[in-house]
């Protein structure tokens, strides 16, 4: 302890050099060592040597100038001079030599002599020769090892020594505690950063992890970005499927550096409607939702939306090379698709879907009018989409079909497909039933009824019965909803004629078939007649009472003709039982004058004409066929207060009896 | 159309852990399975094996080349319910019996519930997987035991319950089952149940109601060998992924035989007499 107290103070540095005159006795032997090996021996030392060593010393530069000048005079040594000198050196080498045989060979017979103690060596070889004569016996020498006898001086030094190595040893074992608590203090800081880093990182992953978002463990490079978040949908396609993974690295404070990945910009999708190249409607851009979220979860949650939108958007223009002949193209990465609606101002309606940067700030310089069109197209796309992922893990689930030769391929999921038909579909009913909405209230100002009973689309009528019944439990409801978007659309019209009478009415049946593939290829109606038509019509029993038409225009006029036919051949035929004439395939009926029975040619031909929406009944007296035809017509249109078609004929019948 | 299989086994207490694995190898949610499967063996017997080989001589006119045919195998064929828990009696036995008789009458647009499977023998090749052939047949109306009887004319032999869990993982059926089964004597029933016994009272077969991990491949092109070696591979594929989880095997070809085996006929009891005379 009390060595330990002194040792506090001391510093290490060279030992203190005690004052010059003052040598210890050790020391002394240190100089006299080196005075010996430098100078030669203590005698040939005396102050006046050293003396003149220095003035000597102090002259040198002089001696050197001498030196050179001796030089010369030097050169020519006589020979005899150097003879002598020759002699001399031999006579000292051989002196020298003769001394070191002496000595080598006394050495040596020294260490022959001692080993000789051991009998089992022969050594006589090893003898000198004049040692040899000398007869010493074999082993007569001994050798032993001891330590020397200790000096007071020795023990002091050792006891010095011993002191000087307690007191270095002392002094590193300090200088190394010292450098260790330095590295300990710096290690625990070191580990302290580390775990507020690490903490950090786990406070952030875990919040990530506690919204819902599913973490995994990457494989390599495991120091920086020991977990990965992933927020692709599980069911997307390759390519989006492989960009919902984003690794979650850790930076110089712990907390998690946005992947490149993440910070993206986010992209979103947009449908504008377009009416005669006027912007009418645009979808609302998601609302940038800053609420208390921390920043690396909106960015994974903004990653997440974003990579759904592009699916949307990329799923889409594949889709639009297939649907080129139905008016989709792909131009500046702007899906157009054209979508006429009914109405005028809808005629040259186009849908225009891109995908823009999601905080790019569009100005909104267009009336709003289809605001509501234009988002709920993207709501419903959207929606679509995901009902592609869900019907892909049903698929998956479902026992696969045993293996054959042909691959199995994946198809595109129907979103504009879905659309298009949709949008066709309601296109072509919407406008068929308008048509037919004028023409029954243009037949009822002409006082003849038409019955009609429409639907739109089938399985939408009875959606409820039709999910609720379904066998298909491991589906869930809203995944039924929307297969049915993805099977063809029906939609049946049915018009009474207005020949029928209440109790059993003939019907003239349309229905529209939308599916864009096979085997329609876009909208199809198909026209079933009654059978009292098939003989107005001059058609054969058997053949097939069903027509098909690809054109809502088509339609419209084959009704129109069947409409009036109906109404000259069966109803006016019913009015004048017995008294009219069918002559031709057209809507024109002549009808006999009741008076004159006998061969008198009073006949009235009545023809009737329905066109866009307006029934004309034309007549014409046969009487005046000399001299011109005297015409009268009639049109309803569908306003209230004019007579009826039965009325206005009967007068003109009866106007010449 | 041929199977490619590969069977494991499962502990009872791995059963929950496997179930999950699987459920993450699929990347699906498992789907449970119930099914009752009947057995029933053709009435005819089997021939004697060799039976068909002529033995001595010949009074046929030589130059008849007759073709030896070799015996026909018979095999046990079987029919497959699908059902559901809600088909289970629900009581403890007590309930009254329907006595309506089994019926695969399926509405149009429902999936069948009745099958008749057929499975062969597993080939005799190399390929790592057992490979056998299969044939499954819907049955959509009628009653399936009263056909069956009659369209063989088949006998009824047993029947037993499986429950599981199924998973799909690309072109492989992974199902996760154990065959159950009514405790109690048995070889008395002369026709399948018409009214199912209670879930709870069914008992697993092996006693340490372990699992079944059968793992299964379907090939309609046997004789592509691309096809084949595509399907091989994908099981195999299948088989190492699952290495350290469960080990998939590949059966003993003769545990799966299901040829109806040749009883040879008790000794004719003249024998017995015979003997004793010869001491």
């Amino acid at each position: 302890m009390s060595g330990a107290e002194t040792m506090a103070s001391v510093a290490l540095r060279p030992w203190p050099a005690s004052a010059r005159d003052a040598l210890s006795k050790e020391d002394l032997y240190q100089q006299i060592a080196q005075l010996t090996t430098e100078r030669g021996h203590l005698r040939g030392i005396t102050e006046k040597a050293l003396q003149d060593e220095i003035d000597a010393g102090k002259e040198l530069p002089e001696d050197v100038m001498e030196a050179v000048e001796q030089e010369k005079k030097e050169e020519a040594p006589t020979a005899r001079d150097k003879l002598e000198e020759i002699h001399r050196v031999r006579n000292e080498m051989a002196t020298k030599l003769e001394w070191a045989t002496f000595s080598a060979a006394n050495a040596l017979d020294l260490v022959a002599i001692i080993l000789s103690k051991d009998p089992s060596k022969n050594l006589e070889s090893a003898y000198s020769h004049k040692f040899k004569q000398q007869g010493v016996p074999p082993g007569s020498f001994g050798l032993d090892k001891t330590d020397p006898p200790e000096r007071p001086a020795d023990r002091q030094r050792l006891a010095d020594t011993a002191m000087r190595q307690q007191l270095v040893m002392k002094g590193s074992r300090m200088e190394a505690l010292d450098w260790a608590t330095d590295n300990l203090l710096k290690a625990a800081t070191k580990l302290e950063t580390e775990v507020r880093k690490e903490t950090k990182y786990w406070e952030e992953t875990l919040s990530i992890s506690k919204k819902g978002w599913s973490i995994q463990r990457t494989r390599k490079d495991g120091r920086h970005a020991p977990f990965a978040v992933r927020y692709g949908l599980p069911e997307a396609g390759n390519h989006f499927k492989a960009r919902g993974l984003a690794p979650l690295r850790m930076d110089k404070d712990g907390s998690i550096i946005l992947d490149p990945a993440l910070a993206l910009k986010p992209k979103t999708l947009r449908v504008r409607i377009s009416d005669n190249g006027k912007i009418t409607g645009a979808s609302n851009l998601p609302t940038q939702s800053d609420v208390d979220e921390s920043a690396i979860e909106k960015s994974i949650q903004l990653a997440r939306d974003s990579l759904f939108e592009e699916e949307v958007f990329h799923e889409m223009s594949m889709e639009t090379r297939q649907l080129l002949a139905y008016g989709v193209e792909l131009r500046n990465s702007v899906i157009q698709l054209a979508a006429p609606g009914p109405s005028d101002r809808s005629k040259h309606r186009k849908i225009l879907i891109d995908c823009i940067a999601r905080d790019d700030n569009i100005p909104l310089g267009q009336d709003g009018s289809q605001d509501w069109l234009a988002q709920n197209i993207a709501e419903f796309l959207r929606l679509l989409l995901t009902h592609e992922h869900h019907m892909r893990l049903h698929r998956r689930s479902q026992i696969p079909p045993p293996l054959t030769q042909h691959k199995r391929q994946q198809s595109t999921p129907p979103l504009l497909r879905t659309l298009l038909s949709i949008s066709s579909h309601l296109d072509a009913i919407d406008s068929l039933h308008a048509y037919l909405n004028v023409v029954a209230r243009t037949l009822k100002s002409a006082g003849l009824e038409l019955a009609l009973e429409a639907s739109r689309e089938t399985s939408w009528v009875k959606l409820t019965d039709i999910i609720k019944e379904s066998h298909r439990k491991d589906l869930s409801a809203i995944d039924q909803l929307l297969q049915t978007f993805t099977r063809p659309f029906e939609g049946t019209t049915a018009l009474s004629l207005p020949s029928s009478n209440g109790a059993q009415s003939e019907h003239i049946t349309v229905s529209t078939r939308t599916y864009i593939g096979q085997p329609h290829f876009g909208t199809e109606h198909k026209l079933t007649l009654p059978p009292s038509l098939i003989s107005v019509l001059n058609l054969s029993n058997d053949q097939q009472r069903q027509f098909k038409m690809s054109s809502t225009e088509d339609v419209k006029s084959y009704l129109d003709w069947n409409l009036s036919l109906d109404i000259s051949h069966t109803v006016l035929s019913k009015e004048y039982p017995g008294r009219t004439v069918i002559k031709s395939k057209d809507p024109r009926v002549c009808i006999l004058s009741n008076g004159s029975k006998k061969g008198s040619h009073k006949e009235y031909a009545v023809s009737i004409q329905l066109e866009n929406g307006i029934l004309k009944a034309t007549a014409s007296n046969n009487m005046h066929l000399v001299t011109g035809a005297i015409a009268e017509s009639f049109v309803w249109n569908g306003s209230p207060g004019h007579p009826s078609l039965r009325e206005k004929v009967k007068s003109w019948v009866d106007r010449y009896p | 159309m041929h199977e490619l299989l590969l069977y494991g086994q499962v502990p009872a207490p791995r059963h929950e852990q496997v179930l999950k694995i699987l459920a993450g190898v699929a990347a699906m949610q498992p789907r449970r399975v119930l099914e009752r499967h009947i057995i029933y063996k053709p009435q005819r017997a089997p021939e004697e094996p060799g039976s068909h080989l002529r033995r001595g001589g010949s009074q046929n006119v030589t130059n008849r080349q007759t073709k030896q045919q070799g015996a026909k195998d018979l095999f046990y064929n079987q029919l497959v319910q699908k059902l559901s828990e809600e088909d289970f009696g629900q009581g403890d036995g007590y309930h009254q019996p329907s006595g309506k008789p089994l019926s695969a009458d399926t509405e149009p647009g429902a999936e069948p519930k009745w099958s008749l499977e057929f499975q062969d023998i597993p080939d005799t090749g190399d390929r790592g997987v057992s490979i056998r052939l299969t044939t499954s047949t819907d049955l959509v109306s009628g009653d399936p035991h009263t056909w069956m009887v009659a369209a063989g004319p088949h006998q009824f032999v047993s029947e037993y319950y499986v429950e599981g869990h199924r998973f799909v993982h690309g072109n492989v059926i992974i199902f996760l089952h154990r065959v159950l089964h009514e405790p109690g004597v048995r070889s008395l029933e002369t026709a399948p149940k018409t009214d199912l016994p209670n879930f709870a009272a069914l008992q697993p077969l092996d006693p340490s109601s372990a699992y079944i991990l059968e793992a299964k491949v379907r090939v309609q092109d046997f004789n592509n060998t691309a096809v084949l070696e595509a399907g091989v591979d994908e099981l195999k594929a299948f088989q190492k992924r699952m290495k350290g989880c469960v080990d998939l095997e590949l059966p003993d070809r003769l545990s799966l035989d299901t040829r109806v085996k040749w009883v040879p006929p008790p000794p004719p009891p003249t024998m017995r007499r015979a003997q004793p005379g010869h001491r």
